[in-house]
């Protein structure tokens, strides 16, 4: 008994302990958390306080998702022109840089200053498919491409001289911050329709005039995987919010997931 | 005998007024007491709900004035209840603005992204007590539509038009939609996925039931509820056919530090118990030209919003350029909310 007795203060003190270190449901700290917007490793925000009533974006806790934008045009940059005129003509554009995205491990960086230079790399003479013999660390997904359906290959999207560049059909160089150039070349239904608005994504101000953030091709496809195997669905698999919570009482959803009737297979 | 009988009727009078005054005067004593009980009742959202916030109009009733100070009052309150500057906004509907909603039911992957950033927008009760969600997703099974189905066997009398199915044997989809699915990862392999909200309907059966007409259909097509009127009978949430309303059957937990200070007297604002909530279409934020939550937040952009009477809208490309349909049109609502598939 004497043993179990001077247990007690111990015990107090690690519930007190854990009382104060738990996390208070729903009060958690999210400065400086890093979530992410639309594709989890390549769209990546950290949350700060815009004022003291604000935070920028406000991310899920279980998915770490980005739900909401307190500032939907933070840390962007105007889009630059469309090929033709429209409605979108007068309106404020601004999308968000994706180099900054490609970067984050500094390899556009280090590779554009270290070999492809333009002078140490040789430059390949044609753009006639080879296989690769380096790198295959730094793109996992280089050896295992799934666009175009086995048509196209690296040199097609990538710029043979300027690896911090894109190409396009007459040789000259395209942004990384501005893909959907590159990709309207094969693409154009899709991207007439995301010009008009009806494919993709926009944010910020419905409203005519008002100021977009457009979200550009590769903020929400994978280019290197766009067809997502067999799903077609053009995007990676996501974890989804919680469910929500059963009604009083229930102690599972087995009722929902029950077939009703014959089904036509039997 | 009719002296008396009339003195008797005298002394009947007389007592009766004085039982009248002396049930008067306890009747007064009584609802003081009541109303200094009520102003001194120390739970902070009863005691904190002014005088005059108990006896306003309702909402469509007001003055300019009378709005302005209803607007006021709240912001008082609602700043102190939740330690921060909360604005209530009364932003009526713009002109020349009929919103439409558009969701592209092929591209959803029943991420429920859209429901999160609706309780994170618009200050909903969260928390295993009485949680509220004003967007519910749908799983859907794929159905199965074989050939024979379809040709083969339809009706004994060959009659109707269906597809899969028949008198006998029930059509490719026979599991009704599930709520509270969850798998680790989404799109699943087999399913489809079905967001239902508040649809907004030009002739809204929520509209018509309410007695006390506290819900009622802005001009620019979006139905809302003034929440100091409500009366709690919930006649709204039955004849809803969109499961698209919410009941405070408790307080609402509403966590300070996640409390959305920028609000309207008709959208977000904090709600009490024993009131009726909705989809809004983020009224805050609409009327001030911003898109809605839902549609900011979906990873795969299958949310679209507009002003249906611009003929260059987002909202009016989708109704020309893909096959639209919308819920239960046979109930003739006359939805403003539109699902399509490309």
């Amino acid at each position: 008994m004497t043993r179990y007795r001077n247990h007690q203060p111990l015990f107090g003190f690690c519930l007190l302990l854990f009382l104060f270190t738990r996390p208070v449901l729903g009060t958690e700290n999210q400065a400086d958390k890093e979530c992410f917007e639309s594709r989890d490793g390549m769209s990546q925000v950290k949350v700060r306080q815009i004022n003291p009533e604000l935070v920028n974006i406000k991310c899920s806790s279980t998915t770490g998702g980005v739900l909401w934008w307190g500032d939907p045009f933070a840390g962007t940059i105007p889009m630059g022109d469309m090929d033709i005129e429209a409605d979108y003509s007068n309106e404020e554009a601004v999308v968000k840089p994706r180099e900054p995205q490609l970067d984050r491990n500094k390899m556009l960086t280090i590779c554009s200053m270290a070999c492809h230079d333009g002078n140490y790399v040789p430059i390949p003479h044609t753009k006639n498919p080879r296989s690769l013999k380096m790198h295959l660390d730094t793109v996992p997904d280089a050896m295992n491409l799934k666009h175009g359906k086995g048509n196209i290959w690296c040199l097609d999207c990538h710029h043979l001289v300027d690896r911090t560049k894109l190409i396009d059909n007459f040789g000259y160089s395209i942004s990384f911050n501005q893909p959907q150039k590159l990709c309207g070349k094969c693409h154009g239904q899709v991207y007439r329709a995301w010009r008009d608005g009806i494919h993709g994504k926009r944010i910020g101000m419905w409203d005519k005039g008002g100021k977009k953030r457009w979200w550009v091709c590769t903020e929400c496809h994978n280019p290197h995987d766009v067809e997502q195997e067999e799903r077609n669905s053009g995007f990676a698999q996501l974890r989804p919010e919680p469910a929500p919570n059963l009604p009083k009482g229930m102690v599972n959803a087995d009722h929902e997931r029950m077939h009703h009737g014959a089904h036509p297979d039997e | 005998m009719p002296k008396q009988d009339s003195s008797n009727t005298k002394d009947n009078k007389l007592s009766s007024r004085r039982d009248f005054l002396r049930s008067a005067g306890n009747y007064t004593v009584a609802s003081l007491s009541g109303a200094a009980m009520l102003l001194s009742d120390q739970k902070p959202a009863k005691a904190n709900v002014t005088w005059e916030e108990h006896f306003q109009k309702n909402y469509r009733l007001m003055t300019d004035e009378e709005k302005q100070q209803a607007i006021e009052r709240l912001e008082t309150r609602y700043s102190e209840e939740y330690g921060k500057q909360v604005t209530v906004d009364g932003s009526p509907s713009m002109e020349g603005v009929l919103f439409g909603y558009a969701l592209n039911i092929q591209k959803c992957i029943g991420c429920r992204r859209c429901v999160k950033a609706c309780v994170a927008e618009n200050n909903q009760s969260r928390g295993d007590e009485q949680q509220i969600e004003w967007i519910r997703v749908l799983r859907m099974e794929k159905g199965k539509f074989s050939e024979t189905d379809r040709d083969q066997h339809g009706y004994p009398e060959s009659f109707g038009v269906q597809v899969g199915g028949n008198a006998y044997k029930p059509a490719g989809v026979v599991l009704e939609g599930q709520h509270y699915y969850e798998p680790e990862q989404v799109p699943e392999k087999d399913a489809f996925y079905f967001p239902m909200q508040c649809m907004q309907c030009e002739k809204p059966p929520c509209v018509k039931v309410c007695p006390v007409r506290t819900t009622y259909r802005d001009p620019d097509g979006i139905v809302v509820i003034d929440y100091n009127w409500c009366i709690g009978c919930r006649m709204c949430i039955g004849a809803c056919p969109y499961w698209a309303r919410r009941f405070n059957w408790g307080e609402p937990n509403l966590p300070k530090e996640e409390m959305n200070p920028v609000t309207h007297y008709l959208g977000n604002r904090p709600r009490m118990k024993g009131v009726v909530e909705k989809c809004t279409f983020c009224v805050q934020r609409t009327r001030k030209g911003r898109w809605t939550a839902c549609v900011e937040v979906c990873p795969v952009g299958a949310r679209k919003f507009g002003n249906l009477l611009d003929p260059n809208s987002e909202i009016r490309k989708v109704l020309a350029k893909k096959k639209v349909f919308r819920l239960r049109a046979d109930l003739n609502t006359y939805p403003k909310f539109f699902y399509y598939m490309d």
